[in-house]
């Protein structure tokens, strides 16, 4: 069950002309793009959106001598859907990454992480931190409690991806890609116009749309939850977590709200830089691109300058 | 409100079941599995049967009620419009019982889930059947 980028309206791919790429990864098909030369970026997306998030990231990274790699997590984009909820699972998606970036070899990776890329990249990046150069954060998270206030309110969180509700409003209506993003970016018509099409084309039909409700279900809101050890586990590894890091946030972020989730990053990694408050909800990537590839490509000439 | 009742028995002759909505985890959050053994007495008609509703268009569903080694019954649950056997699906009524089946379901789960916030998530959602 594939979208295919010629299935993708013309005005989406015009935006969006990189050669795909497919992995077998831990039994799904992966696609990702990669572009450039040099030591490697891993753009990492989340609920319910796809590598094309970071569109307008891959001319300034490559062009800053960065090769750039972008995956659609299993579920998503270009990616292999699977259509069983138990194909999916937080310790399911870090081995789907890591066979990706083993399978390539990666050294001196600097994972760019958003929502579900933020556990689902830590999960790889602490277990394989011999291959791991920096990090960046932008509305994500790390520990199993406590969650973020929106992921505890019965309107309109819990109702999206409760038990008929989610496969009815976020798979028969695909509601998430439809309608969540939107609102959860700042420049609402430019992203109707421009954008919308990209995520809801690669999610054509119900089935297809399984991750949408599936990946909130996975979200601790309380101590018997299915990830909660792992959450904490990614939590304790990353106290002694040392490297370069840089957190981005959107101002106007009401789903991983700044107060509360920088404010916990910087106690679990005190040497990270920021937070860098750009224009953004959580969708941050839509209002602020080229600014958050700037002040990438920024951050990691700092970082060069200052290496032995 | 949403004018869904339970049915003990449905008219099968003539008619298929066309599969409209699975849900694959109905105790992902455990009231909602409580809400379903209550009301069709799982204790004591188990896998028997069906559960079958009547929902406002007329229409009767079934709900398959699906159970996985090691969980709770039921872990899952289909529900399947009973609907003539060589007709096509009516999809925009489908979906505007589908979202009743889910009010009722809603008001019978109760306690902190509230029939007034599911609709205003429809109506957030834009999804048709809540500004009907």
């Amino acid at each position: 069950m594939l979208a295919r980028l010629p299935d993708l309206p013309e005005t989406i791919r015009s935006m969006w002309p990189y050669r795909p790429n497919f992995a077998r990864v831990n039994g799904w098909r992966m696609h990702y793009v990669d572009e450039g030369a040099g030591d490697p970026l891993v753009l990492l997306h989340g609920n319910p959106t796809w590598g094309f998030l970071y569109r307008d990231f891959v001319k300034p990274l490559t062009a800053a001598g960065r090769r750039v790699i972008i995956p659609d997590m299993i579920g998503f984009g270009l990616s292999e859907k699977p259509t069983r909820e138990d194909a999916h699972s937080l310790d399911g998606h870090i081995a789907n990454l890591t066979a990706l970036l083993r399978q390539l070899d990666l050294r001196r990776i600097t994972l760019v992480c958003h929502d579900w890329g933020g556990p689902t990249g830590l999960g790889f990046a602490l277990t394989n931190r011999e291959r791991m150069h920096a990090l960046v954060l932008m509305s994500t998270w790390a520990w199993p409690l406590p969650p973020a206030e929106f992921h505890t309110r019965m309107f309109p969180w819990r109702m999206m991806h409760a038990p008929l509700l989610g496969p009815y409003l976020l798979g028969r209506h695909n509601a998430l890609a439809a309608r969540g993003i939107y609102l959860s970016v700042v420049d609402r018509e430019k992203f109707r116009e421009r954008a919308q099409a990209a995520y809801t084309a690669v999610l054509p039909d119900p089935a297809t749309r399984l991750l949408t409700w599936t990946w909130p279900r996975w979200i601790p809101l309380d101590d018997h939850a299915r990830a909660f050890a792992r959450f904490r586990w990614i939590e304790h590894e990353l106290r002694s977590c040392a490297l370069p890091t840089l957190m981005v946030w959107g101002r106007e972020d009401d789903v991983f709200d700044p107060d509360t989730f920088c404010r916990k990053f910087t106690t679990l990694l005190p040497h990270a830089e920021g937070p860098h408050w750009v224009t953004g909800r959580h969708f941050l990537q839509e209002d602020s691109g080229p600014e958050i590839a700037a002040l990438i490509v920024e951050f990691l000439q700092r970082h060069a300058r200052d290496e032995p | 409100m949403s004018r869904v009742e339970v049915s003990k028995q449905a008219e099968l002759f003539g008619k298929r079941r066309a599969l409209v909505l699975v849900e694959d985890r109905i105790g992902h959050y455990p009231e909602f599995r409580d809400f379903f053994g209550r009301t069709f007495d799982f204790g004591r008609r188990g896998l028997a049967e069906p559960g079958y509703v009547s929902a406002p268009s007329g229409l009767t569903y079934a709900l398959v009620f699906i159970g996985r080694s090691g969980e709770p019954f039921p872990d899952g649950v289909e529900i399947h419009a009973l609907i003539p056997e060589l007709e096509p699906l009516d999809d925009e009524l489908v979906d505007r019982d589908l979202w009743a089946i889910l009010c009722w379901m809603i008001e019978g789960v109760g306690g902190d889930w509230k029939v007034a916030d599911l609709l205003a998530t429809g109506r957030l959602l834009r999804i048709p059947a809540a500004s009907a």
